[in-house]
């Protein structure tokens, strides 16, 4: 029984001893490897969708198994399988590095599985450190001019400095309360969230996450690390990665629960900030990465406003926007990488004559923008409905106001992505052709964008079911 | 009804781009079948029995009490038939289009279907997310097909629309929070006790995001640079159809969720509204462009309709939601004639038309006639519609409603004069070799032109079906 309960994490741990064994090889086999991995990932998405109902503890109470927990690792899986479903044509990683691509890939991943089902203060650190380890090295792995350089040290440094000031968080948070099991902390916290110790305790203790997620003030490392790293791997960080930073925000969040004022007043700062900053920067963006990677800013504001709520409602919301950012940034990605085939960074006038070069590419990008935007009916309008009416039932009317005023602006770039790719010809590049499997992926992340966008009551009632298991 | 233009958009989604007549018939058919269906609820619409009917009505996300919940009544139901009529002859004018035909149909369907939708539901949920989808593909259908400074207009109207959506989006969920009854549901939320905080706030934000879209002074500058640029189906549905849907908005959920905010505002209201008529009347007949003149009386009329809303009163309401229609008819007339003369001519400079009725004697006619109903020329619907506006509005706002009638008095004097000097002049030669309209063209403004008389000669049948509506909305107010 307990090995179904760590079942996906088992999984994964054999998938990337696979990949281990892999990279010793002396010759490269970049087809081979692929295939094994694509596989092996389709396997793990079955893996964790079988274990999703699982419910249990392990490992001393340290490490929790619960709907939550098991969602988000469908989720991860999920990711990676997409992410690698796109990297059939790794052309910025050189060939003898591929195999520890996968590897890094796989083990970021379990380091995320086991970040969304920590419970324990310790824990948390070693699995976050896991996951993020994995991608300081995946970002410079890209073949280039020394841009990835830039890009993996900030990166790491960025990460250190946010993990340092975790660390210390989780210091105070133990020094007074004695305990380093959530449980246990959280009823002692109800006396401690107003006074200094508690509040700078949490919030230090949430910047880990906040750096993931890319929150100001920790976002300086996105835009360099979208544009700097090799695209799948961007994928993965602006997909996966963000989700398991969403989990964890919601599972430490809770402890601020009793704080009332000045808690979540801080979390509305940072919120807004985080919005208004990445949309506005995002507009005078010339490269698709780096607009993409302030929406990804902005859209952390977003997320932040459900968590503050720390209500059943808004963490409904935030569980079902994690899951619909998840896909519809991977829609937009996986266009993007399959027009950059030759590993290039894109420049958003490159998307020009989209239209006639792949009608089918250009139709999923209208939808994920359209998604990312929150225009309906796609996930993403409906994910941001959610958090909204959260917010806006936890009292939180300016809020709401600025969130919603922020959906304008951020209209005016997205829609300046769809003008290239439809309006502007450029007759002189080829005709894109995708192979069935990717037209297949195309009309199935479609569906999926229009079909929850407008049905969400089966994930909303799960989401629910998940919210239940942490507040 | 719903479905029809949306099963269309899907059988679209399936056809080649090289099978232009399909995808043309298809439309056609589709909207058609609209057409039928819009025409059914209103003669089966049992006006005695009142209320709403053909109701459907589905749990779809319990967690957040968001029901799918469409249904009839007399206030819609016009609106309903207005769409219909609208869209059908619509596509039937678009039959020539050979660009991109695929796509520009599968728009128009999706835009379609987001109309219906906003004047059916009464759930709030749904209904900003049909709003939101009528309001979206007009990007699309004007960066795409449209003409005249078409990307400026396109980013203007949308983020002109989208700001007005910020302030939706907060109004809706305000009303959602503060009702604490956990239901986006319109008829129990009529029921919830807002205070008069809520009320005024409230109302105030979805007046002016609702507002944008219906042209209210001075949030109109997209308006008339919008249909401008769109096609000329589009211009027809966009200042037909769509900006109806704003000042329905204000009524269905403003009005009526939100009557102390509504009393508290209507001053504010009134004056907008004469403000709109009157600059509407004098700015658009300064210009020079047939699709401007048109785009600023379009502002003109749409002030009549927000001076009806305003007025609270009984007529006040008949003669909105009956200006509604009837302008709606009016300027799909008025666009579709003009589209066709620029599709031939490639000008719509009015100087340059000089004498066009020699050339085309029966477009002009389409045109005409759409000025005189314009002008509130009595047989014609628009003029009822009128009448009854401004007998409510100089009972409630005597100056306001004076005003309105001279200017638009003053307006009909210079409706003329446009008329005259671009159907009666001496025709320009460059032109002549045109053909007039052909019979088959010609059907979708006839059908216009028949609506517009046949509620001209019989106003009681829209009267007392909006009637059988507005007198329970106001008790309940």
């Amino acid at each position: 029984m307990d090995i179904m309960l760590f079942g996906p994490e088992l999984f994964y741990l054999g998938m990337a001893l696979v990949f281990f064994c892999l990279t010793l090889r002396r010759q490269v086999q970049v087809r081979l490897d692929y295939q094994i991995a694509l596989a092996l990932s389709a396997v793990g998405v079955l893996v964790t969708g079988l274990c999703l109902f699982q419910q249990g503890d392990l490992f001393f109470k340290a490490y929790r198994v619960d709907l939550f927990s098991q969602i988000f690792k469908f989720a991860l899986a999920l990711g990676l399988f997409l992410v690698l479903t796109i990297s059939h044509n790794l052309a910025a990683i050189e060939e003898r590095y591929q195999a520890e691509f996968y590897f890094f890939l796989t083990t970021t991943t379990i380091g995320m599985m086991m970040l969304v089902s920590s419970v324990e203060l310790l824990t948390i650190y070693v699995a976050l450190e896991l996951s993020s380890y994995s991608l300081y090295i995946l970002v410079p792995l890209r073949r280039g001019d020394g841009i990835d350089v830039e890009a993996g040290i900030k990166y790491l440094f960025i990460g250190a400095v946010s993990s340092g000031f975790m660390l210390f968080g989780l210091s105070y948070i133990f020094g007074a309360t004695g305990s380093t099991y959530l449980v246990d902390i959280l009823p002692k916290m109800n006396q401690l969230v107003n006074s200094p110790i508690g509040i700078i305790g949490l919030l230090l203790a949430l910047a880990g996450f906040f750096f993931k997620l890319s929150v100001f003030p920790f976002h300086f490392w996105a835009p360099d690390v979208y544009q700097g790293g090799a695209n799948q791997v961007v994928t993965f960080i602006a997909t996966a990665s963000k989700a398991a930073a969403v989990a964890l925000l919601l599972r430490l969040a809770v402890l601020g629960h009793a704080s009332g004022y000045n808690f979540t007043i801080a979390l509305v700062i940072l919120s807004v900030v985080s919005m208004t900053l990445g949309n506005l920067v995002a507009i005078v963006q010339k490269d698709f990465k780096r607009m993409l990677a302030y929406s990804s800013i902005a859209h952390a504001g977003v997320f932040l406003m459900g968590v503050l709520t720390i209500t059943e409602a808004g963490y409904i919301g935030v569980i079902y926007y994690a899951l619909a950012y998840l896909v519809m940034n991977f829609t937009v990605f996986m266009v993007l990488s399959e027009v950059a085939a030759d590993g290039r960074d894109l420049q958003i006038s490159e998307l020009a004559g989209l239209y006639r070069r792949s009608p089918l590419l250009s139709m999923s990008l209208i939808l994920g923008i359209f998604a990312l935007a929150g225009v309906p009916p796609s996930i993403g309008f409906t994910g941001k409905l959610l958090i909204f009416t959260s917010a806006m039932n936890a009292g939180y009317f300016w809020l709401v106001v600025i969130g919603a005023v922020n959906g304008t602006i951020c209209l005016y770039y997205y829609l300046k992505v769809l003008y290239a790719a439809y309006f502007i010809d450029d007759p002189g590049l080829p005709v894109i052709t995708l192979s069935l499997p990717m037209r297949l992926l195309n009309y199935a992340l479609a569906a999926i964008i229009i079909g929850f966008g407008f049905c969400p009551d089966r994930i909303v009632e799960l989401a629910k079911a998940a919210a239940k298991a942490v507040l | 009804m719903l479905l029809s233009p949306f099963v269309g958009l899907l059988v679209l989604l399936c056809l080649k781009n090289e099978q232009k007549f399909l995808i043309r018939a298809v439309s056609v058919v589709a909207s058609g079948i609209s057409l039928a269906l819009s025409i059914f609820t209103f003669v089966a619409y049992d006006k005695g029995l009142g209320g709403l009917q053909f109701v459907e009505k589905y749990e779809w996300v319990q967690t957040f009490g968001i029901t799918y919940f469409v249904g009839v009544e007399g206030l819609n139901a016009p609106m309903l038939l207005l769409t219909g009529i609208v869209i059908f002859t619509g596509c039937l004018t678009m039959w020539e289009l050979e660009d991109r035909t695929k796509e520009y149909f599968i728009w128009m369907m999706a835009l379609v279907t987001g109309v219906f939708g906003v004047f059916m539901s009464y759930d709030m949920f749904f209904f900003f997310l049909f709003y939101e989808i009528a309001v979206v593909p007009m990007y699309i259908l004007i960066l795409v097909w449209g003409s005249t400074r078409k990307e400026y207009a396109a980013m203007k109207l949308t983020l002109y629309l989208m700001a007005g959506s910020g302030l939706i989006i907060p109004g809706i969920l305000l009303l959602y929070a503060s009702s604490g009854l956990n239901t986006f549901n319109m008829l129990l939320l009529h029921g919830a006790n807002f205070s008069p905080w809520v009320q005024k706030v409230a109302f105030i934000l979805l007046f002016f995001g609702f507002g944008v879209l219906a042209a209210v002074w001075p949030l109109h500058t997209w308006s008339p640079v919008g249909h401008v640029a769109a096609p000329t189906a589009v211009s027809m549905l966009h200042a037909g159809v769509l900006m109806k849907l704003g000042s329905f908005a204000i009524l269905r959920v403003g009005m009526y969720l939100l009557p102390e905010g509504f009393q508290y505002w209507a001053n504010l209201m009134m004056i907008l509204a004469t403000a709109g008529i009157v600059y509407g009347v004098f700015v658009g007949l300064a210009q020079t462009d047939l699709k401007y003149v048109i785009g600023y009386s379009s502002v003109s009329h749409m002030g009549i309709v927000c001076l009806g809303l305003a007025t609270g009163t009984i007529d006040g309401l008949n003669g909105a939601v009956f200006q509604m229609f009837a302008h709606g008819i009016m300027t799909a007339l008025f666009f579709s004639s003009v589209g066709y003369i620029y599709d031939r001519t490639h000008t719509r400079d009015i100087h340059e038309l000089g004498g066009f009725s020699k050339i085309m004697p029966v477009a002009s006619a389409f045109f005409i006639t759409a000025a005189l109903c314009g002008a509130g020329v009595p047989g014609m619907a628009s003029f009822w519609a009128e009448l009854l506006v401004f007998v409510a509005a100089v009972q409630v706002f005597p100056v306001a409603g004076l005003l309105a009638i001279a200017a638009l008095v003053l307006g009909a004097l210079f409706a003329l004069r446009v008329v005259q000097s671009t159907f009666f002049n001496e025709p320009n030669p460059k032109f002549v070799h045109f053909e007039d309209v052909s019979p088959f063209l010609g059907i979708p403004r006839m059908i216009l032109i028949g609506t517009l008389l046949f509620f001209g000669f019989f106003p009681q049948i829209m009267v007392s079906m909006i009637k059988s509506s507005v007198v329970p909305f106001l008790q309940g107010m």
